[in-house]
């Protein structure tokens, strides 16, 4: 559940640190973005001397969430944290490492890039 | 479809319940209810709940080393299906199952050994104990008796029938 002014870690090397919610992308009317959502995010904690810096704002796709995720065979999955990969405007991630767990619904949602860099698909 | 256990009860995990959750080190932690998960946001070890199967095993209530166990296992390479083999595996089913229950009843039964002669004894050591709380300690000095004698009240009939017309 992820809406404007949520605060995300970031699961890759691409600089940031934490990031902060401003938009969800192709949202309309919904309220909250989910796993695989992509958002529109700052930057609000950036590791020194990488290309992407503090208030700067990009794109990030959800990677793990706090809520429960369910699938449609029934299973039902938590994560440790609010996560999320920053990515470009095509969905390439800008890092080249995706730390922690990552949920196989990304692979449907054309994010293959991340899944393959993931060190565990769940 | 696998059927796995519950990391806090160890019950067994049907499709469908329960919940999953995964650590950032990707170690997955399966419940099979919301009890069994609010436990564990509780930071409660499993060892130390009693209800718990860990618990049961560690303080020796239940059965712990088993044949019969051994036929319940995870196994990572599938097997190939054959109408025979899964009709003998039904069958054996049945028969180990009911085997494993006689086991656990003669378990039980080993481990309640002794537990009513122990149960005397608190008894008869209570009683001799706090005598003065029935008997005081003059008349126990008279008599020594413990237990009480048996007082043979006679009840007239008529009186009783009276009564319950009255009602």
């Amino acid at each position: 559940m992820i809406q404007p002014q949520t605060l995300l870690n970031v699961a890759d090397n691409s600089g940031a640190r934490e990031l902060m919610c401003i938009r969800i992308i192709g949202a309309g009317n919904h309220r909250y973005a989910h796993i695989g959502d992509v958002i529109v995010a700052v930057i609000k904690e950036a590791v020194p001397n990488m290309p992407l810096e503090r208030s700067e704002i990009i794109r990030a796709v959800i990677v793990r969430t706090c809520k429960e995720l369910k699938r449609d065979n029934g299973m039902i999955i938590r994560y440790d944290d609010n996560a999320a990969v920053v990515i470009d405007q095509e969905g390439n991630p800008k890092g080249t490492r995706v730390f922690g767990a990552i949920a196989r619904e990304l692979r449907q949602l054309n994010f293959t890039k991340i899944v393959s860099l993931a060190p565990e698909v769940l | 479809m696998r059927l796995e256990k519950c990391w806090f009860c160890s019950s067994t995990i049907y499709p469908g319940h329960g919940i999953q959750f995964v650590r950032n080190d990707a170690k997955i932690f399966r419940f099979c209810r919301s009890k069994c998960h609010k436990n564990f946001k509780m930071k409660r070890n499993p060892r130390k709940v009693k209800w718990t199967k860990a618990y049961r095993r560690l303080h020796g209530k239940d059965m712990t080393q088993d044949s019969t166990f051994e036929f319940e296992r995870k196994r990572n390479r599938p097997e190939r299906y054959d109408r025979n083999v899964t009709e003998m595996t039904l069958k054996a089913i049945k028969k180990i199952d009911k085997i494993r229950v006689t086991r656990e009843a003669q378990h039980h039964k080993m481990r309640m050994k002794g537990k009513k002669a122990i149960e005397q004894e608190a008894a008869i050591k209570e009683l001799e104990n706090s005598i003065n709380l029935v008997k005081a300690p003059a008349a126990l000095q008279q008599g020594s008796e413990i237990t009480l004698p048996k007082i043979k009240v006679k009840v007239s009939q008529s009186q009783a029938v009276g009564e319950r017309m009255e009602e």
